[in-house]
């Protein structure tokens, strides 16, 4: 993976601001300047650059690197396979890496990184496997989504919360797998990395309500799914004894 | 006491869950939930869900990536 300039694309997350590098830089300048006491030879000058790089480097490998498990169980549920999961969160890295200067610390590294993952992704990959569904699954009405309330009674209810708990989780994963892409993306974001609707909503470039939409969409089409997993397997044999008292199958 | 019903408490359990009610609002769902064996029981399938979801998701990431990653931010600083 060698994309290492700016895609245009991605300059559009990080274009906003420009303010704190200035101000970074500055920072910097002064605490090399009081370190120093002197005016700079040239020689010195290259020497303080080779410095400020490594140093740059060791603050993003400290800050940023712990997160390389996280956004690989992202790139994972985003690209579906190990080789792609890893070459995506490496060009992340080496994308955050050269726009690292442009981060303001002590704002969120997390989100900021997942912005960077999210947007290779779709710029990158989606591309390669584009699903039939983009675009227009937001247009979708719910009932389109088929499969109304399946559950009624709490008693059926609090089955089904067992049968989940029991899932294996390849079953969740596969489920997971199964919904469209944009669904999948945002129930990953809240419920795996719990970040913010409004955060989401940076990450996804969307609005906020699309947001809501997607999450409640997506946890409801993996509610279904997991329920017909257990039905398949019998694993609620409890909900069908439980609510046969109340439906009329 | 300010039990906020289970058409409200329906429509932002969701919200609940993910910890986006002002506190005010989550007091009210708080209080219909300690009344409403339905409301509960919804909330707890999301609970769950939730939980099963960010358990089956946790990944490692293969052990020679890191060397991979350090290995271009190398370059990266090498080519600037």
């Amino acid at each position: 993976m060698t994309a290492v300039t700016f895609d245009r694309a991605f300059s559009r997350t990080t274009s906003a601001p420009s303010r704190p590098r200035a101000r970074r830089r500055v920072a910097q300048a002064r605490s090399l300047d009081s370190r120093m006491m002197t005016d700079t030879t040239p020689n010195e000058a290259l020497q303080t650059e080779a410095d400020e790089l490594a140093e740059r480097r060791r603050l993003f490998e400290e800050q940023a690197l712990p997160f390389m498990d996280q956004l690989y169980g992202a790139a994972m549920r985003m690209t579906r396979n190990p080789a792609d999961a890893s070459d995506l969160v490496q060009e992340t890295f080496v994308k955050a890496f050269a726009a690292f200067a442009q981060f303001e610390q002590g704002t969120n590294l997390k989100a900021w990184l997942y912005r960077i993952l999210t947007n290779t992704f779709i710029n990158v990959y989606r591309k390669k496997q584009r699903d039939p569904y983009q675009g227009t699954i937001d247009e979708m009405e719910d009932w389109q989504f088929g499969g109304a309330e399946s559950a009624t009674s709490s008693s059926s209810r609090s089955a089904e919360a067992e049968a989940i708990d029991r899932m294996p989780a390849s079953a969740v994963k596969d489920a997971l797998q199964a919904i469209p892409e944009d669904f999948r993306l945002a129930v990953y974001f809240a419920d795996v990395e719990g970040f913010a609707y409004q955060e989401i909503a940076d990450i996804m470039k969307t609005p906020v309500g699309t947001v809501m939409s997607r999450l409640h969409r997506g946890r409801r089409l993996l509610r279904e799914l997991l329920a017909d997993y257990a039905r398949e397997r019998g694993m609620t044999a409890a909900v069908a004894a439980t609510t046969t008292k109340g439906s009329s199958r | 006491m300010t039990d906020c019903g289970c058409t409200k408490a329906q429509e932002e359990l969701e919200e609940f869950l993910h910890n986006e009610l002002s506190a005010a609002q989550c007091q009210d769902i708080r209080d219909h939930l300690a009344n409403c064996d339905d409301c509960s029981a919804e909330h707890l399938v999301g609970v769950t869900l939730t939980t099963k979801v960010k358990e089956a998701c946790q990944e490692k990431a293969p052990d020679e990536l890191r060397d991979m990653i350090l290995g271009s931010l190398q370059k990266v600083d090498a080519a600037s």
